[in-house]
């Protein structure tokens, strides 16, 4: 920084050139990843198809590669993505260069490092078994330190602003940062067997819960805020129009963020989740539809006067198309939402669809957008083709709707087969599950040729921006600034203690004690909640105090604002997550409780969350006809509640398995396993082999056991020789069984593991009301 | 330090725009050369957001708060019950003579042959004669010989020998199909040979 000249009135003036190295790393990155992960995301459409894609082999199986993908998409791809944007954007509209080289460095070789270490661990089967959250305990810590590195020169920046009001861009970033952070480090709590295994401290219900809100809500902050930042910033730019609406921006964003945590259980709706939890979760994403739309039409609105533009300039093209993704796929997540729709959509394609259509639509073309728009300017030339951009822009669009509109009929027809009935409901009308699978088949093709050519065009913006840097130099953007004066700050207390707040906060406060309270409290809480709204009417007639001014100067203070969103993000989370732990699981168990695992069952319960199996397999029965019909009762509280973690899955590719202990015989699994389609032709499900070859890892089971103990599984004290003696028991039984029916298998083998722990699935003991008041009393 | 060259491309600042009435008023405050209006909230997201939140009350109003709605365990309870009863009214009585009658009858076999391929050939194989489940056509039989028997067996299952209860998945009508479609290899009066077990062809006994 170079002090050019004085002017008393405006402050110092200062030529600022801004650290873009670190946004052209970062993009490369999304780039690169962003392939592999499209890559990895044909292979394992293909094998839904084909199951020979599968390759028997371990490492390519789908269980194993589908964490690959997801991981890949999410956090290589879209994090790089969000990171080139976020130090793009903030820089400018901060006025102030990046705080710290060091710092982006660390976060940028850090996260890549992380990156690596997912693609080596996850085909490995090295996994928590837990959706999106999959990483293995050494990386889930590495991911923790470099999100706070990202944070602190982030915060730095901020602290070092030459503009002191922060623009709508920033409030999304910092939500984004606080609110991911949070998200991650509870989902990931778990206590280490290994240097590469753990189990999450939470169990059955409780880490069901806590998943869907990490899960939910890493579509919402990780996938959903960060991208309406870029859009603030990068949408505006590229139309040359101003945004449409400030106050949108002010009541979208705070209805946003604030809504947005609560929303979680909406995925896990006639499960065994208690219901007031499965309402809640209902109702907030409801009202999560008019927050979100806020967003898409500050986006539209905002291409008033420029929609000429969009024939001519690839940019705005990916971002109007982005945009009406977003509002698409934030329309149908409300309605996906309702539980009698859910009911039927749940566990079918209809997710794989909305999903895709969010992360292809939204995502990927905000992306593509982003970049097209910013390598021009990161390397000072002009985008090499145009025209390449175009076809891209085509390319993709053709791919998604080709990809979506194969998943929602497959879908549909997952949904209606599954859960269809005759004889007055008394009968399921395919009452085979490969009815389903069979019949839609052809879709599968179809998606996996939707998914190549979005893919393909991802691929020639790779060969565009790689044309356009070529050979040019790298160009940093610079600014002249006024250092301004600092600005009149806020503490901590003017964030909370004024009238907006105090008056938002009671109405929370006696809003929810009519929703939590009994009778006469919430009665009370009626009457509160009157007198608050009559107050803050009259508070506003009688001072004529503005509350925009307020907000004007809460826009000048980073940390306030900070601690204002925290708050706002934190509620959801408490209110649902505290009484869930809280309530003590061995007397709140619908009247069934499950029977531990043996030693030898835990360990094939390590093979069956190694291999993947819940990325097909679900293990929940919910309420619901079609379900009960088809796998037994509906699933109580208490049959999970030694699930660490919880496989109650998201996809049913292949049946349920709540209830598959004691339905076949132990060479049915021996069969299916080595060759599926032997014992139900038509299958998808991939060949184990290996399963045949490999010993089950007996010598990490005292350890496990250990832990398992200590997150409060009941398991009684066993020495090292005990544990050896009862697993080889248990083989042997199950060894011999199998060889009187055919099935020759050595009792050390995986396989037998793996059937011993498949016939447990869904054996508990019935507990009356007294024992369970006696089980909580002690 | 000082890059003294400006990005080629880089457009120009756009000239600020001016209203062009109070309610496009434009913020003053101007980010990186974004502007922003102050636009009015549209009216109908307004409505939209309000009535997502009057509903999420009443919502919660009806089915938590008073607990005037039927908790979904209950619910699904009520409707199974129902339909059970439904069911039971309209189907009628089988007994062994009809199911001996169906399994000479060429319909009725070419339906139990269908689901026998789909859902029992798995183990009990394509011909009958038996591989992870006994054999069907000799004239051993471990649950009963009966039509009626096989008609027990197939419904409930027995659970202990790995044979599911396909009452639920298939159905009485299924279920009788099937049956006749099993007894189509026997014939009326033949001999029943009561035994214990099944082992599975080419199995070595367990020592």
């Amino acid at each position: 920084m170079s002090i050019a000249t004085a002017a008393p009135e405006l402050g110092v003036k200062t030529r600022i050139e801004y650290d873009d190295a670190p946004v052209r790393q970062f993009m490369i990155a999304s780039i690169g990843w962003g392939i592999i992960g499209m890559l990895v995301g044909v292979l394992i459409a293909t094998q839904m198809g084909v199951w020979q894609a599968n390759f028997k082999t371990s490492w390519l199986t789908f269980g194993r590669l589908r964490p690959l993908h997801t991981n890949a998409v999410i956090f290589a791809f879209v994090g790089n993505m969000m990171f080139a944007g976020i130090y793009y954007s903030t820089q400018r509209l901060v006025k102030a260069r990046t705080a710290s080289r060091l710092l982006s460095q660390i976060h940028f070789w850090g996260w890549q490092a992380i990156i690596v270490a997912a693609v080596i661990t996850l085909p490995l089967g090295l996994t928590r078994g837990k959706e999106y959250a999959e990483l293995i305990w050494p990386i889930d810590i590495a991911v923790a330190l470099i999100w706070v590195i990202f944070a602190v020169n982030f915060f730095w920046t901020l602290a070092r602003r030459n503009e002191p009001s922060l623009y709508v861009a920033i409030w999304f970033y910092i939500a984004t940062i606080i609110t991911v952070a949070m998200l991650y480090i509870i989902n990931h709590l778990s206590i280490p067997t290994s240097w590469t295994h753990s189990y999450p401290i939470f169990g059955g219900v409780q880490d069901a819960l806590v998943q869907w809100w990490y899960g939910h809500n890493a579509v919402a902050f990780f996938l959903t805020t960060p991208i309406l930042g870029i859009m603030y910033y990068f949408l505006p730019k590229a139309a040359e129009r101003p945004v449409y609406s400030y106050r949108l921006s002010i009541v979208h964003f705070w209805s946003l963020v604030f809504i947005y945590i609560w929303a979680g259980p909406h995925h896990l709706l006639n499960t065994s989740l208690p219901g007031w939890l499965q309402s809640l979760g209902m109702v907030f994403s409801l009202m999560l539809w008019a927050p979100s739309w806020g967003g898409m039409l500050n986006g539209l609105l905002t291409l008033r006067g420029a929609w000429d533009k969009l024939r001519t300039d690839p940019v705005l093209k990916f971002f109007a198309a982005g945009i009406t993704f977003y509002g698409m796929a934030t329309l149908e997540g409300p309605l996906l939402s309702i539980k009698s729709v859910n009911a039927f959509s749940h566990y079918t394609d209809w997710g794989i669809a909305h999903v895709h259509g969010a992360a292809l639509g939204w995502n990927g073309f905000m992306a593509a957008g982003m970049f097209y728009w910013l390598a021009p300017r990161l390397w000072g030339r002009r985008l090499h083709s145009v025209a390449a951009a175009n076809m891209h822009f085509w390319l993709g669009t053709v791919g998604i709707l080709i990809y979506t509109a194969a998943m929602y009929v497959s879908g549909i027809t997952q949904g209606i087969m599954l859960g269809a009935t005759k004889e007055a409901g008394t009968v399921l009308s395919y009452p085979n599950f490969l009815d389903a699978v069979t019949s839609t088949r052809i879709l599968m093709h179809l998606r996996a040729l939707g998914g190549l050519m979005y893919l393909a065009g991802f691929i020639i913006l790779a060969w565009n921006i790689w044309r356009t840097a070529r050979g040019a130099q790298a160009v940093n953007g610079s600014i002249e600034v006024y250092v301004p004066e600092k600005p009149a700050t806020m503490g901590l207390g003017g964030g909370f203690f004024n009238a907006p707040v105090i008056y938002t906060t009671l109405l929370l406060v006696f809003l929810s004690g009519w929703a939590a309270l009994p009778t006469l409290p919430s009665g009370l809480s009626i009457v509160g909640l009157v007198a608050t709204a009559m107050a803050m009417s009259m508070h506003k007639e009688f001072t004529k105090t503005s509350w925009s001014a307020w907000y004007e100067r809460l826009l000048e203070n980073a940390l306030p604002f900070t601690a204002l969103t925290t708050v706002a993000v934190f509620i959801g989370g408490l209110v649902q997550i505290i009484p869930t732990v809280m309530i003590s699981t061995a007397n709140n168990v619908e009247g069934m409780r499950q029977i531990p695992y043996t030693p030898l069952e835990l360990a094939g319960r390590d093979i069956y969350i190694r291999e993947g199996c819940y990325n097909c397999h679900s293990q929940q029965i919910r309420t619901l006809v079609g379900d009960v019909l088809r796998y037994g009762d509906y699933s109580k509280l208490g049959e999970s509640i030694y699930d660490h973690p919880f496989q109650w899955g998201s996809k049913r590719t292949g049946p349920d398995l709540a209830r598959e202990g004691g339905k076949y015989p132990n060479s049915w699994h021996f069969f299916h396993m080595r060759d599926p389609r032997q014992i139900s032709p038509g299958s998808t499900m991939p060949d184990y082999p290996w399963l045949f070859r490999d010993k089950t890892e007996i010598a990490a089971l005292p350890n496990k056991l250990a832990v398992q103990r200590r997150i409060g599984v009941p398991y009684k004290m066993m020495t090292d020789a005990e544990i050896q003696e009862a697993c080889a028991t248990q083989a042997g039984l199950i060894a011999d069984d199998l060889k009187n029916a055919g099935a020759e298998v050595p009792p050390e083998r995986e396989i037998i593991a793996l059937i011993s722990y498949l016939q447990k699935l869904g054996k508990s003991e019935k507990v009356t009301p007294i024992e369970s008041m006696q089980a909580a009393a002690k | 330090m000082l890059n003294p060259t400006e990005p080629v491309i880089t457009r120009r600042e756009p000239d600020p725009v001016k209203p062009v009435s109070e309610e496009d008023s434009l913020r003053p405050h101007i980010y990186d050369g974004i502007q922003e209006y102050d636009k009015r909230l549209p009216r109908w997201w307004l409505y939209t957001l309000y009535g997502t939140i009057v509903f999420a009350g009443l919502y919660w109003a009806y089915y938590q708060a008073y607990q005037f709605g039927v908790a979904p365990e209950h619910a699904l309870k009520m409707e199974m019950a129902a339909n059970a009863d439904t069911a039971a009214r309209k189907s009628g009585n089988l007994d062994d003579d009809l199911l001996w009658k169906m399994s000479v009858d060429a319909k009725v076999l070419a339906a139990g042959k269908v689901t026998f391929e789909t859902t029992c050939a798995s183990c009990h194989k394509p011909d009958l004669t038996g591989m992870i489940g006994p054999n069907l056509v000799d004239r051993e039989w471990i649950h009963g010989g009966y039509p009626m028997d096989a008609m027990k067996t197939i419904t409930e299952g027995v659970l202990a020998k790995g044979m599911p209860a396909w009452g639920p998945l298939l159905g009485k009508q299924k279920i009788s199909e099937v049956a006749a479609y099993i007894f189509s290899h026997h014939k009326t009066g033949e001999q029943i040979v009561p035994v214990a077990g099944w082992t599975m062809p080419g199995a070595v006994p367990a020592p």
